[in-house]
């Protein structure tokens, strides 16, 4: 690619700083002040936030779910050790998100609509929206699983999500949205606590490390099952998102060496949570686990209920909910990043609602147009919480090949672009997700015109 | 800690977020110069909201990277509309 930087214009007057500048600023002196002053772990503090919400916010309700129920169905020995292999894959992924987010100071949207055209610039937004607008449908149904184990309805689930997201737009700061959704993403560590509560047999668990085939599956099977969990753990949002929220949070190259710890310690605690929910599935292999509709009623909370006691299920039936609501927060802010980049207009929790009317909008409409789709009478909320997975599975790759790209222009990365090493990586990682997911959506399409299987 | 200039350049006036914002959200602050230059002095030159709202020149792509980037988009576009269509089936 053949990059040219922008002709600098003459050195004039300064202009007047916006609201979004002075607040930014604002978290910038923070930052200053700990650096300056050699407080490590406060610089730390004040530094993560994109990365952990990128990789606890992919913990998601339907994830969490679907880890379940390979547990339920295999049990430890494939996935145990295929989860951190896959946070691993996604970490390569987002750490070049936040990397291009940081020297840029822009987002993923903006960026590939400027460099590579409108075209493919809508289409990257278009991509997102039809799979974030699916995905978000099936966080309010998780939620809805969750409270169905303590008697409440959908009309709950609507409730506490949408209030959720407008929660979060008080104060028109990034700062204390990114510390609202953060702590609340920390509750991720409920499946690790309801892992504990089924109580496992700890030396199962260390040898599920062994990368024990799948029991009698076949290669079919194992390749759906392969796609559907790499579905789970990367997926396009994280890519809006992440990007965005570095620019958002005001993440400069002097930050990327905190910027990639974030990302490294959310993919270990996504992982560790993820691993928890496959290990609490796995109490339910011997009690007929298989047949359970994860989507259904309050599906896993209530059979782990009957199997490993009410306080293993209570811990499930919240982490449920608190895995859809973390997520509604952070895919309802990648699409709003996506839309009010793609067309031109401020971008930034920095903002008020009245300032940023169009990135409020997309971010309160994406989470109400799905919450509306679980109130239907009879929507197919399985088959859209199923469908979710394999759709971003199978439009992932185009999002992170123009990714790659963005990290290896120089015209705009210079000295931050990516090495050859991590180039190497990452088009290994591309391919792989790429050919799975492909895979994946071509199966599934054989099997249903009865082609196959 | 870094020395920022505290000039800074203009927007660019054709950039469509320039004419898109309602007057108010690019609303300037106008605080006494100190704490202007306080604000300003945190902040790069190029994190400005006046500096992020330039586009960034296009890039000029191979024929061969256009090629495969359509033929990326266009074997996308195809899978998905399996997975639309085992969905619908689906329903059945």
């Amino acid at each position: 690619m053949a990059a040219t930087q922008a002709p600098s214009p003459p050195m004039l007057a300064p202009p007047a700083v916006t609201e979004e500048d002075a607040a930014r600023s604002l978290d910038r002196s923070r930052v200053h002040s700990a650096r300056l002053g050699g407080r490590r772990w406060s610089l730390m503090w004040l530094l993560v936030g994109p990365g952990i919400l990128a990789m606890l916010g992919e913990n998601d309700g339907p994830s969490m779910i679907a880890y379940a129920s390979d547990g339920a169905q295999y049990g430890l020995g494939f996935f145990v050790p295929f989860i951190p292999l896959l946070f691993a894959m996604a970490y390569v992924c987002q750490e070049m998100c936040m990397r291009v987010g940081a020297v840029t100071h822009r987002g993923y949207g903006e960026l590939v609509l400027q460099r590579f055209g409108s075209v493919w610039g809508w289409f990257a937004a278009g991509d997102l929206t039809l799979t974030n607008l699916v995905t978000l449908g099936a966080e309010f149904v998780s939620i809805r699983v969750g409270l169905a184990y303590f008697g409440l309805g959908s009309g709950v689930a609507v409730a506490l999500g949408l209030t959720l997201v407008v929660f979060t737009f008080s104060g028109g700061r990034y700062w204390r949205w990114e510390r609202i959704v953060l702590g609340m993403a920390l509750f991720n560590g409920l499946f690790l606590v309801a892992a504990i509560l089924v109580k496992p047999h700890a030396g199962a668990v260390l040898d599920s490390f062994d990368f024990t085939p799948l029991p009698g599956a076949p290669v079919n099977t194992l390749l759906l099952l392969i796609a559907s969990t790499i579905g789970a753990t990367v997926t396009p949002w994280m890519i809006f998102f992440q990007q965005g929220a570095s620019a958002d949070k005001g993440m400069t190259p002097r930050d990327i060496r905190h910027g990639r710890y974030d990302t490294a310690v959310g993919a270990v605690l996504a992982s560790i949570f993820g691993i928890g929910a496959v290990v609490a599935g796995a109490a339910l292999l011997t009690h007929g686990g298989a047949g359970i509709q994860g989507f259904a009623g309050a599906g896993f909370p209530q059979a782990l209920r009957r199997v490993a006691g009410a306080a293993a299920g209570t811990v499930f039936a919240l982490g449920l909910i608190e895995a859809g609501a973390v997520a509604i927060l952070t895919i309802s802010a990648s699409t709003a990043y996506a839309a009010a980049e793609c067309v031109g207009v401020t971008h930034s929790f920095n903002t008020f609602p009245r300032q940023a009317a169009l990135f409020y909008a997309a971010n309160f409409g994406v989470a109400l147009t799905a919450a509306l789709v679980i109130l239907i009478p009879g929507a197919p909320l399985l088959s859209i919480a199923l469908n979710a997975n394999v759709l971003a599975t199978v439009l992932l790759p185009v999002s992170l090949v123009f990714m790659v790209m963005l990290a290896n222009d120089k015209g705009l990365m210079g000295a931050w672009a990516n090495r050859r090493s991590t180039n190497v990586i990452g088009i290994a990682v591309v391919t792989f997700v790429g050919l799975c997911g492909t895979a994946y959506g071509i199966d599934s399409f054989l099997r249903a015109v009865h082609v196959a299987g | 800690m870094k020395a920022t200039p505290l000039t800074r350049r203009e927007p660019n006036p054709r950039s469509r977020r320039a004419g898109v914002d309602p007057p108010v959200g690019e609303s300037p602050v106008h605080p006494e110069p100190a704490a202007e230059e306080e604000l300003i002095m945190h902040l790069e030159p190029d994190q400005f909201v006046a500096e992020t709202s330039r586009p960034v020149p296009r890039a000029q792509l191979r024929r061969g990277a256009i090629v495969a980037l359509w033929a990326l988009r266009v074997f996308a576009i195809a899978v998905s509309l399996m997975v639309i269509y085992t969905f619908i089936d689906q329903l059945h």
